[in-house]
């Protein structure tokens, strides 16, 4: 019984890129769709994050589980996350989470001896990976000064101690989810909208004076129209702008101008941003999330033992296959 | 939550469990292991004639919704809804109800064939369009 495909084709077009930031047009497709990307993508994709604490000496004025705490919430960069194991179905290591292929090792040594404060930094924290380390925020734009450590070389704040206050502590970090907790989501943001599709009823704008449309234009709380200074009509300049609000047609409405304006949300047409903790790249985030997503339907395939089960035992299977 | 051990390093190892192999035939370790590693079963209606409904154990609104809607767009399909039956268990339960023409199981796995190939379709979108911008990644 060979049935027909209801298989649909989404376009992408990517506007702006950096490593942190994305934001793409998604076409074609629904909002199911947009908003399972959406979800997958702040709850769903695998990073790497610190998970245990063992700590040898604090002195500082933070208490043990404050620092722990602070320790888990520090992006480390996870491209190697998509490809490695959970701990808990970790056969390596009889999933205490303590294995190369499930954990990463971090060393943190800080003693203040002078009497300036001491600030420990994720710059403090030594990785048993080259490749997971904690994220480096610093732009290189505005590295300007290679031997400035003051400002470029800052990393996460963990704790400041004063003089004679020592921190010392190991640090295993694992692969988890944001669904777990919130510390290992990739995701700073991410956001969909409808695209909006402005129509404005010309005839009807023509009939208003230009006080009035420079008033009406005043009523959106976002800068989607102008006035064209040289023909003097009401122009569209952005239509992403438009939150939604009903502001304009509430204030034409008001003038008695019912239908001056017509707007639409397009119901397959999505306007993405994504932000990254820069755990991943964005780009990267969005392909990972396609992939989970992937995995997650194989994984609701039905077992070939309940459609065996079917087979024999539903009448009906019988009477439609003709038997 | 970070689990936090105090100084004393010796052993954080807990002890290994010990396994003991109950006394299973082969085949019954077989249906276990399918029984503990399946994620939907599958449940006839006693009354509708095409009607089903799946338990998805461990997904929720992401799977639901796409597999939903995808299931609208099939023109056999005359009813098809999930719902998460409680906020704090996690599984969701998919009905669907078909015409004579198909049947739940069948218009369920095209379902999800359309939605894996709709998302191959969307990676090799993306990454075409990731390798439209040259010298940047």
């Amino acid at each position: 019984m060979e049935s027909v495909s209801y298989q649909r084709f989404p376009k992408i077009k990517i506007r702006e890129m950096k490593d942190d930031y994305l934001k793409f047009e998604l076409r074609e497709t629904d909002a199911s769709m947009a908003n399972a990307l959406r979800r997958v993508m702040i709850a769903e994709v695998p990073t790497i994050a610190i998970d245990l604490v063992e700590i040898e000496v604090n002195s500082s004025v933070l208490n043990d589980e404050f620092i722990a705490h602070r320790l888990g919430l520090i992006p480390l960069t996870s491209e190697r996350a998509m490809g490695m194991r959970f701990s808990r179905d970790c056969d390596a290591c009889d999933g205490d989470g303590q294995c190369e292929y499930c954990s990463v090792e971090f060393h943190l040594r800080a003693k203040c001896i002078t009497d300036q404060t001491l600030d420990v930094t994720s710059k403090d924290l030594y990785s048993s990976d080259h490749a997971v380390i904690p994220v480096d925020f610093s732009d290189p734009s505005d590295a300007n000064d290679p031997f400035d450590h003051t400002e470029t070389q800052r990393g996460i704040i963990i704790v400041k101690l004063r003089r004679g206050q020592e921190l010392r502590l190991r640090a295993i970090a694992r692969k988890g989810i944001g669904k777990d907790h919130a510390k290992w989501s990739p995701a700073a943001t991410v956001t969909f909208m409808y695209e909006p599709e402005i129509h404005i009823n010309e005839d009807l704008m023509e009939t208003l004076t230009l006080e009035e449309k420079l008033s009406w234009i005043e009523s959106s709380p976002t800068k989607v129209f102008d006035i064209d200074k040289v023909t003097q009509q009401v122009v569209v300049v952005d239509p992403e702008a438009y939150t939604y609000d009903d502001e304009v047609i509430k204030k034409a409405e008001a003038m008695g101008k019912r239908g001056l304006i017509d707007i639409r949300a397009k119901e397959d047409s999505f306007i993405f941003t994504v932000e990254s903790t820069g755990a991943v790249k964005a780009s990267q985030l969005v392909l990972n999330a396609i992939e989970i997503l992937k995995q997650k339907l194989d994984a609701v395939r039905l077992s070939d033992d309940t459609v065996e089960a079917d087979d024999q035992f539903g009448e009906l299977g019988v009477h439609m296959r003709g038997g | 939550m970070p689990l936090i051990v105090m100084s004393d390093s010796s052993s954080l190892k807990a002890p290994k469990s010990i396994f003991h192999p109950l006394p299973l035939s082969i085949a019954n370790f077989v249906s276990l292991i399918r029984f503990l590693f399946a994620r939907v079963s599958y449940e006839r209606d006693t009354k509708i004639i095409n009607a089903a409904s799946f338990t998805v154990e461990r997904e929720d609104h992401t799977i639901g919704n796409i597999l939903r809607m995808q299931l609208h767009r099939d023109d056999n399909v005359l009813f098809a809804g999930y719902k998460l039956p409680h906020p704090l268990k996690y599984k969701i339960i998919v009905r669907i109800h078909t015409t004579s023409q198909s049947s739940p199981m069948q218009a369920y796995n095209q379902a999800i064939n359309d939605l894996d190939k709709e998302l191959d379709h969307l990676k090799n979108a993306f990454e075409a369009e990731l390798a439209n911008r040259p010298g940047q990644y």
